[in-house]
């Protein structure tokens, strides 16, 4: 298999990863083209990090298929790794190595020249102090040194699982930042996460994955129009029971404000409804990514 | 414990045991059978109290032989020469078991963050420490007990083997307060257990000295204080009073101190490290180079120290007696030769067991970097499996064979400073001792190539290369004492050394041994680069 321009940088179909009884991966499928971040959303035990482990060669998938750069990952992972940074979703350090020296190392692991590399620009933007030892960072910063190691030196494509979970907001900013500038280079992105407000930001495209299958990809637009809107109304008087009507959930009474979410044929009823309990003010909202991401976990998915 | 903890401490002792049920009793199990092996076997090694006599005598009149396993105070006791071996030798392996328990539930706890999720619960700052003591010393009482039991089953007389078992008990406290102690020095839970293994290697040197030359300094050890018990002759029981007494003290201490420190922190700050990366750390094989630096540093040095003292003892144990009850005595502890090749024979087959606990220790250190998450790190960059395991072989294997020519330099130098000489045949010269140690490696690669099988087929499995050595060894000092047949022994690779300097140099078990090394390192090269990893 050769790579051509066009093709896309990841695509797997139908991966399938067992182990014993239970099924990590079930038919996965994921197409990351070239150039985009691609948000990958699920929950702990949705599949993300095997997926990514599958993708980097460091598990044996029992069925489908899975290319990297139009290579097996199984067979050329080294090749393969040559092209890509990877930033695990939980950084072990090695305890008596300072993080400059894991970043150092990393790096030349990579190919890379650290001499010739961003290397101190990225430790000064995350405000990270190379000279301690393995053992005395915290978790975010464990965090930070992977981050420094993945961003430092140009790579193809950059496999990125949870990066964010141990950052305080401003170093959120400074990831935000860096993978932007990594996109307007030409990485392509991959970016696994639960935090659902930072893929919202990053990413162009995601895939949301539940009990080891994709149940949704497109755009943040293609799978948003097709989602509830979320209203709050105020009343006058008490607040009208509109849980009994078609297409509306999560319905949430305080005295005389009323929440829910509704789905796009329920909103006629809906309104009618609030106008005549004399609705005195309304808001309605697209449903966030959260929002999103509850409904693909509902055990009832719709064939949407 | 304050309020409460006290429920909480319960809770996690139980914890403790359940995480420790295998390893406890596999080690409790082997201690227990070893002593019993020796109890019963050896009534049947002398036809008469006179033999008796004269072997505790011939071993009595050995520094080296005191030196390394204690004197028999009572030369017509059967238990003391029974236990010959038990004393002293094989309390260190009391200690070194308590010092394992202890330090996974305290020092390791804190370094992987499990204490820190401890702490967030109800449980006070000192829950760890005093869990640990709550598991260790009903864990040393039993260790005892069985002891005594097993010596009595044996044969042995009743009081003898209760004075014995308090023995063993009174090392496992004061191991137990050591360890606790050397936990609270470092954040690296190796670094305190090299720091109690040091304190441990000290206590038995003060103890060979006390034995062997100024009597008092013998009192400073509490490996000293199981010979000075005087199980199976006249007990001084008061002897009893320093271990628990030191137990104590050690214990206030190690709270003391970890009461004046934050969790997660050692006493000693760690230093600073470079803010740069050596170019020569880029790749696998240097990373575990660097990684296992330090300890083939202090295991270099303490090899070193044992070599020439152990070296410096040698030459004058002839002089002293070479009767033949003394060569009788001698054969049973070694082999045949001159007592002098007997005892350094000894010394190198025993340096081979040990050595093999450093290239243990890599490959079990392997499995963690994999557990981890730091080899799938490695491996994410431009680095093949192969590489990665090749790592972890070359450090093992090349880390041996370093540390056996330490040991055989260190022995000749201690030996011919002393005034030794060699006879026999084979090679000759200042070389045959170093010869004689190397020639101790292919078995010690055998049996670190099986347990780089074991992490290759997977990573949990490492672990039971220990369990595989130990079965080697138990193979080796108890086959022949239980008279179990002959080819129980000869599944031990160790059996297959040449035991030189007594015996002379043959090439082809050696091959043999390199060769079997070679093609189970193929298999787990092959096994290691199809399995996941993590």
């Amino acid at each position: 298999m050769s790579e051509a321009v066009g093709d896309p940088v990841i695509a797997v179909r139908g991966l399938v990863k067992r182990y014993g009884a239970a099924r990590a991966l079930d038919r996965l499928d994921l197409s990351v083209a070239r150039g985009e971040v691609h948000g990958f959303l699920g929950p702990n035990g949705a599949g993300k990090s095997t997926t990514i482990r599958a993708l980097l060669g460091l598990v044996r998938v029992q069925g489908g298929s899975a290319t990297v750069f139009g290579l097996d990952p199984w067979r050329d992972a080294v090749a393969i790794h040559r092209r890509l940074a990877y930033v695990p979703g939980d950084v072990a350090l090695w305890p008596n190595l300072s993080g400059g020296e894991t970043v150092d190392m990393l790096l030349r692991m990579r190919g890379a020249d650290p001499a010739a590399s961003r290397r101190q620009e990225m430790l000064d933007r995350f405000a990270l102090d190379p000279t301690k030892k393995g053992r005395a960072y915290s978790k975010g910063n464990r965090q930070k040194v992977a981050l420094v190691a993945a961003f430092a030196a140009p790579a193809d494509l950059l496999v990125l699982d949870e990066p964010t979970s141990g950052l305080d907001p401003l170093m959120e900013q400074v990831f935000a930042a860096c993978v932007a500038e990594c996109t307007a280079a030409g990485t392509t992105v991959l970016l696994s996460s639960h935090l659902l407000s930072e893929v919202e930001r990053l990413a162009t495209r995601l895939t949301i994955i539940r009990e080891g299958r994709a149940v949704e990809t497109g755009t943040l637009e293609e799978l948003r129009h097709l989602r509830r809107t979320r209203l709050r109304a105020a009343f006058a008087g008490p607040a009208p029971d509109l849980a009994a009507l078609p297409g509306v959930h999560d319905v949430v009474v305080e005295g005389a404000t009323l929440g829910c979410t509704v789905e796009p044929e329920g909103l006629p009823l809906v309104l009618e409804a609030l106008t005549r309990a004399g609705v005195s003010s309304l808001t309605s909202s697209p449903p966030t990514l959260e929002e999103l991401f509850l409904e693909a976990y509902r055990p009832t998915v719709g064939s949407a | 414990m304050a309020g409460g903890g006290g429920s909480g401490i319960v809770l996690l002792v139980r914890h403790h045991l359940r995480r420790d049920r295998v390893l406890a009793s596999v080690w409790l199990l082997f201690l227990v059978g070893v002593c019993y092996a020796s109890a019963a076997a050896t009534p049947a090694l002398y036809t008469s109290e006179a033999d008796r006599v004269r072997a505790a005598e011939a071993i009595n009149a050995s520094p080296g032989v005191v030196a390394l396993y204690g004197p028999i105070p009572d030369v017509h006791s059967l238990g003391q020469l029974a236990m010959t071996k038990m004393t002293v030798v094989y309390a260190v392996l009391v200690a070194v078991m308590f010092l394992v328990v202890v330090r996974r539930h305290t020092r390791t706890d804190e370094e992987t963050g499990r204490a820190e999720l401890l702490a967030g619960t109800a449980l006070t700052r000192q829950a760890p420490l005093a869990a640990a003591l709550a598991e260790a010393v009903p864990l040393a009482v039993v260790l005892g007990l069985l002891a005594a039991l097993v010596n009595i089953a044996a044969g042995l007389p009743v009081v003898g083997s209760l004075a014995f078992g308090a023995s063993w008990t009174a090392v496992a406290l004061v191991a137990t307060g050591i360890a606790l102690v050397a936990c609270q020095v470092s954040a690296s839970s190796r670094t305190c257990a090299a720091v109690a293994g040091t304190a441990f290697g000290v206590l038995y040197l003060l103890r060979a000295v006390g034995d062997t030359s100024v009597g008092w300094v013998g009192w400073l050890s509490p490996f000293g204080w199981s010979t000075q018990l005087h199980a199976y002759s006249h007990e001084r029981w008061w002897v009893l009073a320093l271990p628990v007494a030191a137990c104590v003290a050690l214990v206030a201490a190690a709270r003391w101190l970890s009461s004046r420190r934050d969790l997660g922190a050692g006493l000693v700050d760690a230093r600073p490290g470079p803010e740069h990366g050596s170019p020569r750390l880029a790749d696998a094989m240097a990373l575990t180079w660097r990684v296992h630096g330090g300890a083939l540093v202090l295991w270099t040095c303490a090899l070193a120290v044992m070599g020439l003292v152990m070296g410096a003892i040698a030459p004058g144990i002839g002089s002293l007696l070479d009767s033949p009850a003394a060569r009788q005595a001698m054969q049973r502890l070694g082999g045949v030769g001159t007592v002098q090749e007997t005892m350094l024979g000894a010394m190198v087959s025993v340096a081979g067991v040990v050595v093999t606990c450093f290239a243990l220790g890599v490959v079990a250190h392997g499995a963690t970097e994999e557990r981890d998450g730091r080899v799938e790190q490695v491996l994410a960059t431009a680095t093949s499996r192969g590489a990665t395991l090749a790592a972890t072989v070359v450090v093992a294997t090349a880390g041996v064979l370093w540390l056996l020519l330490v040991v055989g330099i260190a022995l000749t130098v201690g030996y011919g400073g002393a005034g030794g000489g060699l006879t026999g045949t084979g090679l000759t010269g200042p070389g045959r001792l170093v010869a004689a140690a190397l020639v101790q490696a292919p078995a010690v690669w055998t049996v670190t190539a099986l347990a780089v099988l074991l992490l290759a087929l997977r990573s949990g499995w490492a672990v039971l290369g220990w369990a595989l050595l130990g079965l080697f060894v138990a193979l080796d000092q108890v086959g022949e004492l239980l008279r179990l047949p002959g080819w129980t022994s000869d599944l031990s690779p160790y059996a297959h050394t040449p035991r030189m300097p007594v015996e002379a140099f043959a090439a082809a078990p050696l091959l043999l041994l390199t060769l079997a090394a070679a093609v189970v390192l193929a298999l787990a090269g092959r096994r290691f680069a199809v399995r996941d990893i993590g």
